[in-house]
């Protein structure tokens, strides 16, 4: 839908007669974004760029002098030598993995229980919604609290159940990874679960009922129908998740702050650490960067994907 | 067709499922409750205590501990602040998008879209550096300019969607008949768009509100939000869990209400509108 063309004939006539208002009028509407669009230039695209610039210097804010020592590329190489940030870049694919393969089984679960109506369901769907909009920083709170481990509910009822947590569920560094996990799948499979709710519901009754004519059992309509018909709300809610689980922050920070020991160091968190308390600016943008790249492969595949199934918006 | 008995059956296991999946879902906001209802010495007593009598003091003492008002009205002043820049930003992005159908509008909104997925650490670090050269961290603006960096990409694609959905013959109709297209726009299009408009400025709000990182490192002694403030009342007592708790439901209860009312929204908006209910 272009700028609308049929205002009056002598506007016409004068803008075919001037380039610049020729050009204004293929422009459309576009310049109702204009502001947007600067203001992002102003406060992301600037900030990015000067992040871009920093990751070539030797910049550290606690230096008295603030000099910025030009470093070429020695930011970039550091962070490939770094065991820290090699730990925490396979700590947060490990995290999108097992956070995002477990959101979306749980979810599908859940959404295929809710599909049939029966009494009750209407309410299940309204309690979902909680964790979803519940503050972040609390749900985190809240987790620590209750890992504690000597005096966390969930401790208690594993230790009742026989399991020996030792150091408790983030105390050790075996469990940490997977406790932090349980927090991201505890928040987020709702979202998964309503989204794919969303599909299953808009899928025609029809088709499902020519697919039993036809002989399938309720297992084959599933596999051989439903969820076909869901791949590209699954591949969105897989894209949404997998941006979500690398921006995660407030429960690194808050539950396990990356420990023990590195065990559930996390890009984002790490970069934090390195530059706001460590100030160690120029490698900080540097690894942001990084991640920035590996984000963007991730979302490449998606769209890829995406693509193929020839999913618009 | 199923029999009686196996449909019986199946109902049985599909609510035996559903209760441990809610419980699992509820047990940590029960939890949250209860503790912010429990005396000190039940919070954290093992073995778990889940009957009791529930009082109100600690959150009287969390109001003693914190400057709790203070924090309510920081937290309120930059959701808002970010709400109002955001969508006055945001909107018109959105009617400029859904209107235009150039390659430069596609690129635009897929531009924007790149900068909602961003992980915020990665612009934090490069606007930390603008603010404190800019002399503007410690305020509230600092917070606000970055939180609507993220919301106003955000409010861009929602409005989009939504003018995509109405039709344009109206405002044609409207620009014929002599509006101006901002005529049409704030007469017509405006109006019929303010389910979307609240939908999208609730989440706003709603963003804003729960937003940790960014007030961490941007605001200061005066600005300080509640999400901050949480973390005051665990400073001092590792296990002051009744007080942490109480002050998180205060945290919590705005949002949570805000959720309520936006429910058959909500999916929508956290999938940018890829996903209709």
């Amino acid at each position: 839908m272009g700028e609308y063309t049929g205002a009056t004939a002598d506007r016409s006539a004068a803008a075919a007669a001037r380039p610049v208002a020729k050009w204004l009028k293929r422009l459309g509407l576009l310049p109702w974004a204009a502001p947007a669009l600067l203001f992002m230039l102003c406060f992301a695209f600037y900030p990015l760029g000067y992040s871009l610039y920093i990751s070539f210097f030797n910049y550290s804010l606690t230096d008295p002098t603030q000099t910025q020592e030009f470093a070429g590329l020695a930011n970039y190489l550091k962070a490939f030598a770094d065991p820290a940030f090699r730990v925490a870049a396979l700590n947060s694919v490990l995290f999108v993995i097992l956070a995002v393969g477990a959101q979306t089984v749980l979810g599908l679960a859940i959404a295929v229980l809710l599909n049939r109506d029966r009494p009750g369901t209407p309410l299940v769907r309204t309690l979902l919604l909680a964790p979803l909009t519940l503050t972040p920083i609390v749900v985190a709170l809240v987790w620590r609290a209750l890992y504690n481990a000597d005096y966390g509910v969930v401790s208690y009822y594993l230790k009742a159940l026989g399991v020996n947590v030792g150091r408790g569920p983030i105390g050790e560094p075996s469990t940490a990874l997977l406790a932090l996990v349980i927090v991201d799948v505890w928040q987020w499979t709702p979202l998964v679960a309503l989204m794919l709710l969303a599909g299953l519901r808009s899928q025609s009754a029809d088709l499902f009922e020519a697919a039993q004519i036809d002989g399938a059992s309720g297992w084959q309509q599933f596999w051989c129908v439903a969820l076909p018909l869901l791949r590209p709300i699954l591949i969105v809610a897989l894209l949404i998740r997998t941006m979500d689980v690398f921006k995660l922050f407030d429960s690194v920070f808050i539950v396990t702050g990356g420990g023990p020991g590195y065990a559930t160091e996390v890009m984002n968190h790490y970069i934090f650490k390195t530059g706001l308390t460590f100030f160690d600016m120029g490698y900080a943008a540097a690894m942001s960067n990084l991640l920035l790249v590996l984000i963007g492969l991730f979302t490449a595949v998606y769209f890829r994907a995406i693509g193929q199934l020839g999913v618009t918006q | 067709m199923m029999g009686r008995r196996r449909q019986r059956a199946a109902d049985a296991v599909t609510y035996t499922l559903l209760a441990l999946i809610m419980g699992f879902f509820l047990f940590p906001f029960v939890w949250l409750l209860s503790t912010s209802l429990k005396p000190a010495r039940d919070a954290f007593a093992i073995p778990p205590v889940w009957i009791f009598r529930p009082i109100m003091d600690n959150f009287r003492t969390v109001f003693s501990m914190v400057p709790v008002v203070a924090y309510l009205k920081n937290s309120l002043t930059i959701a808002l602040g970010t709400t109002a820049l955001s969508l006055l930003l945001g909107v018109p992005a959105g009617y400029g998008l859904a209107r235009t159908a150039s390659r430069a509008a596609g690129n635009s909104a897929l531009l924007m879209l790149a900068i909602r997925m961003a992980p915020p650490v990665a612009l934090l670090i490069p606007f930390y550096l603008v603010m404190r050269d800019i002399r503007l961290l410690g305020t509230y603006l600092a917070v606000i300019l970055l939180q609507s960096v993220f919301n106003t990409t955000f409010v861009a694609w929602m409005m989009r969607g939504y003018f995509l959905s109405l039709p344009a013959d109206l405002e044609l109709a409207a620009m014929t008949d002599g509006c101006t297209r901002f005529g049409a726009f704030w007469r017509v299009a405006l109006p019929l768009a303010v389910p979307g408009l609240a939908t999208a400025g609730i989440f706003t709000f709603t963003f804003s509100w729960n937003d940790f990182l960014l007030p961490m490192l941007l605001s200061g002694r005066t600005t300080r939000t509640l999400t901050l403030g949480i973390l005051e009342t665990m400073s001092t007592y590792e296990i002051g869990w009744n007080n942490m708790a109480a002050i998180g439901m205060i945290t919590i209860l705005p949002v949570l209400l805000l959720g309520y009312i936006l429910q058959p929204y909500y999916v929508r908006g956290l999938t940018l509108g890829a996903v209709r209910e």
